[in-house]
């Protein structure tokens, strides 16, 4: 468990570093790829299907489906790539060394007694997936953000509860399919009407 | 009682695929109609068989007096929405700001969204509740960004991302619920179904709850505009299509609202964590009504002078749920069908004019009285009565809640109604700006279509009729939905 802490931790801190678009979603194939085999390695212990389930659809939709979406996407975005981030990469890196800190210290305060580092990773891939979603200016990277935030989520239902009820589970992945999907739509045509994915022309609307 | 529920569900649903295969846009309009004159229809006679046989649970539907409440908001709405998207969709055509082809996704859209907001309302686990949220903020994004001009493309992405990540928030503490529970030992129950919560939830650890509790209000505060997670509200509601203005402001927020109601009152079950979630709650609802303010004093904009009057309401909302004593709920769900059903019909009003005057500047609409004087008479009466002003019904439920406030304390109180005052300043000032003065010279008096009359008149009527009288059975749901709300459990 502890190498994929790492592993999710390293891609987290690597997308910190990235300003092309088709790099980052690699990144975040690997990353979700990592979840999955921690949702498989959570279902070994105990006889539980629905672990595998969700392994199995965690691989689908977030490692095939979404990159799938992204990688469309950004086929048709030539010429875009993150060019003045609002925290440049090293700000970015420190920044999110930062919010490990801030998981660490959430954890100890809030959920003593259960797996310290896998708390604490799960939850500074959430914080990191925010900081991302926040400091990028490009669309797709915003995406990207999102999904590392969901895979944050994802990860400390696991480590806590061994993942919601099934149900509930299939709904969260249908949703956050139906999202990328959405703001696929929304990043082409974005393309279309500016020239550009670069979301900071999006400040006319104020007051 | 199941099957009306999955038919009120299903026709929605059938509809809106159905109306894909019409090509004509006034064919598209009247189906839809059609479609939502049904499911109004099922969803009043679910309303009139709980009234008659009580609370129902099934196969993961169910009914109490809090959801019943908010389905009858959905129930009125979606129709009046629906009668305004006839004129509404027939002028946009005229105009040539869409195109003919557009107008099936539009009905398209329409009649899913209806579809979430239903399925939220009914849902008896609440992480299949969060997955219903979810699904409305993205269907409703599409309906945000359907013209697809540059200002919709801005408002569309603003909404999505920020109510995403508010959205996150809110997984993140439905999760922690769910730990909660187990870790209470309550493994073998419904994991997260309300049935089991309200009964078990009292002997949850409180430290763990209450931190759930802040990232679910967070969460669902983001999705119903609560400040400061409102910023992506009067971008959204005024960039969407008119009608769906009406139903954003009016039934969205209110569904939003529903799922902080149903999480609070599993919180309130635990006095502590009610406590601190009745205080999170108190903060955000003054704060809303405090910053909805300045923007209300200095508004150029028509539908987004609309969508922060929304964000002052949902704020005093909140404070009656935070409140947390009964008289503040009873006011608070009371004054969430009381705007739902004066804010919609603000918006279609608002959206004929800017369609009449090819403007959304406050400050080019001028003598509408002149032009349309019953349609001016209609504005007035509804901009009183969103302001909270006798004889209608929300002057009944606004007073409620600033008196609950004055029970809890008298500075709250006085705040509070200070603020409601600027509020109203700025609200009737820019109301006389657009009634009086001289009509542009090219402006010839138009002729009302008779479907947003009876849309607008329509609100107006239940208006002022919960303004002199709450009916018996509507009492008796409140009073039912404020004992849940309040931690009452079934």
């Amino acid at each position: 468990m502890n190498v994929l802490t790492v592993l999710l931790l390293f891609t987290a801190f690597l997308i910190t570093r990235v300003s092309n678009l088709r790099l980052a979603i690699q990144i975040l194939i690997v990353q979700s790829l990592g979840v999955a085999v921690a949702c498989v390695w959570s279902g070994l212990g105990s006889e539980l299907m629905h672990t595998y389930i969700a392994a199995m659809l965690t691989v689908v939709i977030k490692a095939g489906m979404i990159p799938y979406a992204l990688f469309r996407v950004a086929a048709r975005l030539r010429n875009e790539t993150e060019n003045k981030p609002i925290l440049s990469p090293n700000q970015t890196s420190l920044a999110a060394a930062l919010l490990l800190a801030v998981a660490y210290g959430l954890v100890d305060q809030a959920l003593p007694g259960l797996g310290r580092d896998a708390l604490a990773g799960a939850l500074s891939g959430f914080l990191i997936g925010l900081l991302i979603m926040i400091t990028r200016r490009q669309a797709v990277l915003q995406i990207v953000g999102l999904i590392m935030m969901e895979n944050g989520i994802y990860l400390l239902g696991l480590s806590m509860t061994r993942g919601l009820p099934l149900i509930i589970e299939l709904g969260v992945f249908f949703d956050v399919m139906v999202a990328v999907i959405v703001l696929g739509i929304l990043t082409f045509r974005l393309k279309l009407s500016f020239m550009t994915t670069d979301t900071t022309v999006l400040q006319k609307l104020k007051g | 009682m199941f099957e009306l529920i999955l038919t009120a569900l299903a026709i929605p649903f059938v509809c809106g695929l159905a109306v894909l295969a019409i090509r004509r846009p006034a064919a598209a309009a009247w189906f839809n109609l059609c479609g939502s004159l049904l499911t109004s229809a099922t969803l009043f006679w679910i309303v009139r068989r709980f009234v008659a046989q009580g609370p129902f649970h099934q196969g993961g539907f169910m009914l109490d007096a809090l959801n019943v409440l908010f389905l009858l908001i959905v129930a009125v709405l979606s129709l009046t929405a629906a009668l305004y998207s006839i004129p509404y969709m027939a002028h946009e055509l005229r105009d040539g700001h869409l195109t003919e082809k557009m107008i099936p996704r539009y009905f398209f859209l329409f009649q899913f969204f209806v579809l979430t907001m239903i399925l939220t309302l009914v849902m008896e686990n609440l992480g299949l509740l969060w997955v219903a949220v979810e699904a409305t903020t993205l269907v409703s994004a599409l309906l945000v960004a359907f013209s697809l001009n540059r200002s919709s493309l801005e408002a569309a992405w603003k909404y999505v991302m920020v109510c995403s990540v508010g959205i996150a928030m809110a997984l993140l503490g439905t999760i922690l619920l769910y730990y909660a529970q187990v870790q209470a030992g309550y493994t073998d129950v419904q994991p997260l179904g309300w049935f089991a919560l309200s009964e078990n939830a009292f002997l949850f650890n409180p430290a763990l709850v209450k931190l759930s509790a802040m990232f679910i209000l967070i969460g669902y505060g983001t999705k119903a505009g609560l400040a400061p997670m409102h910023t992506w509200l009067p971008d959204a509601h005024s960039q969407a299509p008119t009608p769906v203005s009406g139903l954003l402001s009016g039934a969205l927020l209110s569904v939003a609202m529903y799922a902080i109601a149903r999480n609070l009152a599993v919180f309130n079950l635990l006095p502590t964590v009610g406590q601190v979630a009745g205080q999170l709650l108190v903060g955000f609802g003054l704060l809303s009504i405090g910053i909805a303010v300045p923007f209300l004093l200095l508004q150029h904009d028509i539908k987004r002078l609309l969508a922060y009057s929304s964000v002052e309401n949902i704020g005093l909302i909140a404070l009656g749920f935070g409140l947390g004593s009964p008289l503040g709920l009873y006011g608070a769900l009371l004054h969430l069908i009381n705007n739902a059903i004066g804010k919609s019909a603000l918006f279609y009003v608002s959206g004929e004019l800017v369609q009449q005057y090819r403007t959304k500047q406050i400050l080019r609409i001028r003598g509408v009285i002149r032009v349309m004087p019953v349609f001016g008479g209609m504005l007035l009466a509804l901009v009183l009565a969103v302001s909270g002003l006798p004889p209608f019904g929300t002057f009944l439920s606004k007073l409620t809640i600033i008196q609950a406030m004055f029970h809890d304390g008298w500075w709250q109180g006085l705040l509070a109604l200070l603020l409601l005052a600027a509020v109203f300043a700025g609200m009737i000032y820019y109301t006389l700006k657009l009634l009086f003065g001289e009509p542009p010279a090219n402006l010839k008096p138009l002729r009302l279509s008779p479907a947003v009359t009876v849309a607008v008149g329509l609100s107006l009527l239940l208006l002022v009729s919960t303004g002199f009288y709450v009916p018996v059975w509507l009492d008796a749901l409140l009073r039912a939905a404020v004992v849940i709300v309040g931690g009452g459990g079934r």
